[in-house]
């Protein structure tokens, strides 16, 4: 176990712990966009940054993936902190703005218009819904592509891959600047990300007929659990 | 640069503007590039100045839009936070700044250098920062006129401590940001630009990137060699961009090893029509006769050796090239490339290579390696202290020989051997005698049973920088063995070089072939490249001396020059630099480094089969999110008119 503060509030926790995490244990709560507790951090909204006092000076650091470490001093509230967590908001906003999730989060740090204007795109790069597909779903279809040395034409993106998609929506479902949107109609799921439109026939119950689930979705599901595909002709409602 | 004007290298300022003058020479960043002198230099570590006309918001603007480029889009910080300081820069110095720009400049860099994910963006403020405290007035100036400024052109270089560490300069951070990415294909596409053996190198290369890797300083390196095998394992091979017309003219290469291979497959992508020679009956030159199965299994570099061929090159194997000259006429250029086989020396008295129970290292690994037979023995003395030695003595284990023991003259602190194969060994039960080298053969019946050694210890240190051995006098002691096998170093083989009056290629006093390190010759037509040339020296190397003489080739035959590229000129120019692994972001949090799975030694040791796994694609993405992604933009203006 490893003994910490933050805001000035001692918590005990276990080693390999984030300062995320500690600061819930001892009920201070940090505002984040990128952090979903089921997923690995990424650190990519900057948002949850806090500041931690080292020698020879305190430095600012993101807290979903910064490890505690005994006697470490937290402040979540300290003028570094708040300066770096509302420039990270800042820089969301005038990315995107239309986002409500931003909008409430500049608005809990009671901040203005942003100050500058950038290319508004809907996709903030929080990777929510990669991480999503890798480590939850297990589709492994969405990757980042980032932007370097031997890219230099590329802009950094979120890419999908129609041959791994199984359709189950879940990204449109985590993003949270809707980015990624899901439409079912007449037997078809068209998803839309901010490079593609893909389009997906719906499985309809071989008893009442209703289209329930994407077909890729379904064969992905037989597949992993070694069922044959016939036991997923019946919607739920249908099954006995 | 011989009178600093400005310089905040290093953290330093120095400020002649007012009169005082600073020598350049105490600050390390070069003074002239390909004969021009340098006006600016900005890079991670600050800029300097020596020229009063210089446009400091110009050259901050130009260099801010490549460091722009290179934001990996990890972090909104870092990739949203360089782009709008690159877009406000652009605005000034197109004559449409704001008085409320500079500030906003000041703030932003200065959160940048503290809140971002990597190392990148943390230390490509830097500079910025420094111009903007140093030189406020002129952003001050420009940010409210509304005229644009003149449009200059920088020499640009991207690089990373990695990236120069290593001979062939892989885009380390590169490839390992696609393998974090699970984009493995495309990691093998960066890999295979400079790079023809990414499955020999992703598992047998020395990496001197790891040893300047900038988390050597935080926590441990990267396992850079481990992930690189990754995509080289798992990634589609795509054919590499080449030149469609085909040229007419032929050349020849002499050795199909690493150096050689590299040529072919630079010289054939160039167009040219390839021919490789070996005498061997399998390519692969030192790859294959001197690294064991176990730690390169065969079809591995056979498959690599594949991939070069179906490019164009053919391979001639089994074929002996008695002289060179014989080539002139059909090839118009030959590269020799035909490595250091033949063994130095060893020096020790009653050597006689007819005694049962005696072979050099090297011819022992190529028998074993060509599955000739060698009978196992029961006490082996290994003589060395080289990675050869340890595959001398690995190899030895696996054939059947009982106990096995390494000697060598320095102490374990010395040994050139790898350190992970010299663990590995110990493992596998290897035994080591250190600070003693074996002086005499005794035998009996033509047989060998042993080697009087003689103690040593350590003196003053040598022209390698390691303390030289001296013989303890009177130390004499006799080592019981039954085969003893030295593996002190090669020397190349070159009679069939040029020897007439005319032309007579010149040879180094360690006979190796005198060539600069672009190849080129005392003979215009013919260039060298690898051991033949460098003595002996690791896989990567002789990779990279193939690849410069290619270089080298093509512009002997396509403009009939022979000199080195130009591109180099400025490359070396940036070396001067130093390219340390210094660095002034806020320290990341210490991760573990994950190392590969090995068979244990127990199994192992019994057969030739493949000793270390490959790591999965989810823990390669994990170890390769370690990476700080070190790149540093550096961009020079040189002194105008």
């Amino acid at each position: 176990m490893v003994k910490l503060t933050v805001d000035n509030k001692p918590v005990e926790i276990e080693e390999g712990a984030t300062i995320l995490a500690a600061a819930a244990k001892a009920g201070v709560t940090i505002p984040t966009l990128c952090y979903n507790e089921e997923l690995s951090p990424a650190g990519a909204c900057r948002v949850c940054v806090v500041e931690i006092a080292c020698t020879p000076k305190s430095i600012t650091v993101t807290s979903c993936n910064y490890p505690v470490a005994e006697g470490m001093v937290v402040s979540t509230q300290s003028e570094n902190a708040i300066k770096a967590r509302k420039l990270a908001v800042e820089m969301l906003m005038a990315q995107h703005p239309h986002s409500d999730k931003i909008a409430k989060l500049a608005q809990t740090l009671s901040m203005g218009e942003p100050r500058f204007s950038v290319n508004s795109e809907e996709c903030i790069l929080c990777r929510l819904c990669v991480r999503t597909c890798q480590e939850v779903v297990g589709a492994g279809a969405i990757t980042f592509v980032a932007q370097g040395l031997e890219r230099e034409n590329r802009e950094a993106a979120v890419v999908w891959n129609l041959d791994k998609c199984i359709a189950c929506g879940s990204c449109a479902y985590i993003c949270p600047t809707q980015a990624v949107t899901l439409n079912d109609n007449q037997g078809m799921r068209t998803i839309c990300t901010p490079s593609t439109k893909m389009e997906f026939k719906l499985k309809a119950c071989t008893k009442c007929g209703n289209h329930y689930a994407p077909e890729k979705q379904l064969e992905y599901m037989a597949r992993t659990s070694h069922l044959p595909i016939e036991k997923f002709d019946l919607c739920p409602d249908c099954r006995d | 640069m011989n009178e600093v004007m400005f310089s905040s290298w290093g953290g330093t300022i120095v400020d002649n503007r007012s009169g005082r003058s600073t020598p350049a020479t105490e600050i390390k960043v070069p003074s002239a590039v390909a004969g021009k002198d340098v006006a600016a230099f900005i890079s991670w570590d600050g800029l300097v100045i020596s020229d009063n006309n210089v446009d400091v918001v110009a050259l901050a603007n130009a260099y801010m839009a490549e460091a722009a480029h290179l934001a990996c889009g990890e972090c909104s910080m870092g990739y949203k936070g360089t782009h709008v300081i690159s877009e406000i820069l652009t605005r000034i110095t197109n004559g449409q700044g704001k008085p409320e720009d500079i500030d906003f400049l000041v703030e932003l860099s200065d959160s940048i250098q503290k809140n971002v994910k990597c190392d990148f963006c943390a230390n490509t403020v830097i500079p910025l920062r420094d111009a903007l405290k140093n030189f406020r007035t002129a952003f001050d100036t420009a940010a409210a006129s509304k005229e644009a400024a003149l449009k200059l052109d920088y020499i640009k270089k991207v690089t990373a401590p990695c990236q120069e560490a290593c001979p062939i300069h892989q885009d380390i951070p590169g490839y390992l940001e696609l393998i974090r990415n699970r984009r493995n294909t495309e990691a093998l596409e960066v890999i295979r630009r400079t790079n023809c053996l990414p499955r020999v190198t992703g598992r047998t290369c020395v990496a001197f990137c790891e040893k300047n890797c900038v988390r050597k300083d935080i926590d441990t390196p990267l396992s850079i060699r481990a992930l690189k095998r990754v995509p080289a394992d798992l990634g589609i091979i795509k054919p590499l961009n080449s030149d469609k017309i085909s040229k007419k003219d032929k050349v020849a290469i002499i050795g199909a090893g690493p150096a050689g291979l590299s040529a072919a497959q630079y010289l054939s992508i160039k167009g040219y029509q390839v021919y490789l020679f070996d005498e061997q009956e399998t390519a692969g030159g030192m790859t294959f006769s001197g690294i064991p199965a176990y730690r390169l299994p065969r079809n591995v570099l056979s498959g690599e050796v594949d991939v070069i061929a179906s490019q164009g090159t053919q391979v001639r194997l089994n074929t002996r090239i008695r002289h060179v000259e014989e080539l002139r006429g059909k090839y118009k250029a030959v590269l020799v490339a035909s490595g250091a086989h033949q063994s130095r020396d060893n020096g020790i008295d009653n050597w006689n290579k007819d005694y049962d129970g005696l072979m050099e290292g090297v011819e022992f690994l190529h028998a074993v390696s060509s599955g000739k037979p060698v009978a196992p023995k029961q006490k082996i003395l290994v003589v060395g202290g080289g990675n050869t030695a340890i595959d001398c003595a690995r190899t030895a284990l696996r054939i059947g020989c009982k106990e096995v023991t390494v000697v060598y003259r320095r102490s374990r602190h010395e040994m050139p051997a790898r350190d992970e194969e010299v663990k590995a060994a110990v493992e596998e039960g290897v035994k080591f005698l250190f600070l003693a080298v074996p002086v005499k053969i005794q035998s009996q019946n033509g047989k060998v049973v042993g080697a009087e050694c003689i103690r040593m210890e350590l003196g003053e240190q040598d022209a390698s920088g390691r303390r030289k051995p001296v013989p303890v006098k009177g130390s004499e002691f006799v080592f019981a063995a039954d085969m003893v096998l030295p593996a002190i170093g090669e020397t190349p083989d070159l009679t069939f070089l040029p020897q007439g009056k005319q032309a007579k290629v010149e040879v180094t006093s360690w006979n190796s072939i005198k060539a600069d390190e672009n190849g080129i010759t005392n003979i215009p037509w013919l260039f060298a490249a690898g051991d033949c040339a460098s003595g002996p020296a690791t896989v990567v190397e002789a990779m990279a001396s193939g690849h410069k003489a290619a270089e080298s080739m093509d512009l002997y035959l396509n403009k009939n020059k022979i000199a080195r590229p130009e591109s180099e000129a400025v490359d070396s120019a940036f070396h001067d630099v130093g390219l340390s692994r210094s660095r002034r972001g806020p320290k990341p949090a210490v991760e573990a480094r994950a190392y590969p799975h090995e068979m244990n030694a127990e199994d192992r040791v019994k057969n030739f089969e493949e000793v270390e796994e490959c790591f999965n694609v989810q823990v390669a993405s994990r170890e390769a999110d370690r990476c700080l992604r070190c790149y540093r933009v550096m961009l020079i203006l040189t002194r105008q008119g």
